[in-house]
């Protein structure tokens, strides 16, 4: 316990392993956003045609056939773009969650908001549906729908644990309960609707990309963008936030407030992302933990690494449905629960296997 | 430094849990650049006291000055660059390097998008230094041993740079020769930094050992305060504690000692 050999190092050494834990960080983040662009440039070359890759590339710098731009432009970039936004997005708030909860398990479908965006679209298509199950007003109102029910989920959840909000246990039962209710209230109306309206309501609830269009993703990026730069700025604040509660306050982080911003700004996230993309919610627990094992600690690469990962799980889903399941179109996010839960179920395993 | 001329001071405080009162209108001046023990027994409401002088209990009436500031109108940060606190179980992830804790004490110095300053790695490897861990900097907080552990959440409260120290029963997991070895370093701190220092302890001789004000409480309230001398009697710890001793001349140092001998209360008698 006495150390000479501590007073030795007194000096810190030029490049420590903390040092170097940041250098690897950010050549990971570095190298995933290189992944990221080879994705979104794959997704929009793969699809019922091929397009290549320098073709791509000069479309999206103005050039190009007028077909290709076509096929390009208002088919694929839009789902594709949309993809790396929402997957993002809900891999963001699942960093946060987790985080702040100090729990692994944390995911933003237990905040409630997946399962009342879910119920919001379930009633949205029960309530504007004709006797002859035809949708009485534009299925472009579905986000609408699906960020009116996250949002009324979201007001139930704090309301519910009113002062208690700050705790983080408290407020994780409240979300569980509130989303078993959404849950079960989905489930009547879904068995006592007509048959399209489950099947429109099924698709939304695995969470999927094609149906979207340029409006669509300009408003999700308007949303999500500075969504994006909170967080990234709440980063900063993160570290104590490792520790338990006494000593996490106790070096001067309040507690009570942090936690209810970040969970603000994770049901945000959230909310912006499934209204669009539906419940990929999947992606929320898998990237954050992908983005641990890949970068380690640091709260800014890991916010970042998050962030990729989810854009790019979010795509590789869209593109295995796109290619694979042509012309019928499967939700994208049947696929990240198929692919990542057996990935899943590897990292937790392999993790087992270090720690033992 | 100027903020060191401000002593602490607990004015009538009371702390309550629900519609119990777990400290009863407390007043005590804190020593400065002195060790002030709590001691009493189980639920006395020492480490309530303890954690309300950080600010961690909102207080129901009266209140913690610091100078003549009322902690109670101070920022987050600025509490935590004046008084640090180590928790009575304290935990962080395991996977966490020894450097990146003893980092986090920086916290309350630095405001938000502002870089790791020269200043701020000063006080990391003084702190490091000071507790003698500075050869762990690379090793992660799962692979230590409990008094490396203790030493290590020690410098990270060091390198808060406060000039109050307040530690929450910090020798409580720890065995005989790590629990001399963390409250010799303690002592040390105060000694040699003229550190303010308020501890909880169990260990009644080990408060008498250290302590330059013994504080005596029972049911949220102070019995008595004192030198080490004055309080160790065999009537005061039969009334605080419970228990009747006898209390002889500690012969290394130069304390009292208390040698436990029965039970005077009848709570924990064998039913027979």
């Amino acid at each position: 316990m006495t150390g000479g050999a501590a007073k030795l190092s007194r000096r810190a050494p030029v490049l420590g392993n903390l040092a170097r834990d940041r250098a690897r960080a950010v050549t990971i983040v570095l190298l995933l956003l290189v992944v990221t662009i080879l994705m979104l440039l794959g997704s929009a070359a793969f699809g019922s045609t091929w397009v290549p890759l320098e073709k791509v590339v000069a479309v999206l710098s103005g050039g190009g056939e007028r077909m290709e731009r076509l096929i390009i432009l208002q088919l694929r970039l839009p789902r594709v773009l949309l993809a790396v936004l929402a997957g993002a997005a809900i891999a963001v708030s699942g960093f946060l969650l987790q985080k702040v909860t100090r729990n692994e398990l944390a995911s933003p479908s237990v905040l409630g908001v997946v399962d009342g965006a879910a119920l919001g679209v379930v009633i949205f298509l029960a309530l504007l549906s004709n006797d002859s199950n035809a949708l009485i007003v534009s299925i472009g109102w579905q986000p609408l729908a699906a960020a009116l029910g996250a949002c009324a989920a979201v007001a139930l959840v704090f309301a519910l644990s009113g002062r208690q909000a700050s705790s983080a246990v408290r407020l994780l039962l409240f979300g569980i309960a509130v989303a078993a209710a959404a849950k079960s209230v989905i489930m009547v109306l879904l068995l006592t609707g007509p048959i399209y309206r489950t099947t429109q309501a099924a698709r939304w609830i695995a969470g999927a990309v094609n149906e979207t269009n340029w409006g669509e993703v300009q408003l999700t990026a308007l949303l999500l963008v500075p969504a994006l730069v909170l967080a990234l700025i709440a980063a900063t604040r993160l570290p104590p936030s490792d520790l338990d509660d006494v000593s996490a306050r106790s070096v001067g982080l309040n507690l009570p407030v942090f936690r209810l911003v970040i969970f603000a700004l994770a049901a945000a996230l959230t909310a912006i992302s499934v209204a669009f993309a539906g419940g990929v919610s999947f992606i929320g627990l898998l990237a954050p933990h992908m983005a641990r094992l890949l970068v380690g600690r640091s709260a800014i690469a890991g916010i970042l690494a998050s962030a990729l990962c989810g854009a790019v799980i979010l795509m590789g889903a869209d593109l295995v449905v796109r290619v694979l399941f042509a012309p019928t179109e499967v939700p994208a996010g049947t696929i990240t629960a198929v692919i990542g839960a057996p990935y899943f179920l590897y990292l937790l395993l392999r993790k087992d296997r270090l720690n033992g | 430094m100027d903020k060191a001329l401000n002593g602490l001071t607990v004015d009538t405080l009371s702390v309550a849990y629900g519609a119990r009162l777990a400290v009863d209108a407390i007043s005590l001046a804190v020593p400065k650049g002195k060790i002030t023990v709590l001691a009493g027994p189980n639920g006395c409401g020492k480490s309530t006291l303890l954690r309300a002088i950080r600010r961690l209990h909102v207080a129901k009436s009266g209140c913690v000055l610091l100078g003549d500031t009322d902690i109670g109108k101070m920022r987050e940060k600025e509490i935590a660059r004046e008084i640090g606190l180590l928790a009575q179980s304290p935990s962080a992830p395991e996977d966490m390097r020894v450097e990146e804790l003893v980092r986090l004490g920086r916290y309350p110095h630095q405001a938000m998008l502002q870089p790791w300053s020269k200043d701020d790695a000063a006080a990391v490897e003084d702190a490091m230094f000071g507790t003698g861990v500075g050869h762990l900097r690379d090793r992660r907080i799962g692979s230590l041993s409990g008094g490396q552990l203790q030493r290590v959440w020690i410098a990270m409260v060091l390198a808060q740079q406060t000039d109050i120290i307040c530690l929450d029963e910090p020798v409580n997991h720890l065995d005989m020769a790590h629990q001399i070895d963390c409250l010799d370093l303690v002592s040390r701190l105060n000694r040699e930094h003229g550190r303010t220092v308020v501890l909880v302890l169990h260990d009644l001789n080990l408060a008498a050992r250290y302590a330059d004000l013994l504080v005596f409480m029972k049911d949220g309230g102070i019995v008595s305060a004192g030198s080490p001398r004055e309080l160790m009697t065999e009537e005061l710890i039969a009334s605080v504690f419970g228990i009747q001793c006898r209390v002889i001349e500690d012969p290394v140092h130069d304390r009292p000692l208390c040698i436990p001998m029965r039970n005077s209360s009848p709570r924990f008698e064998v039913q027979g």
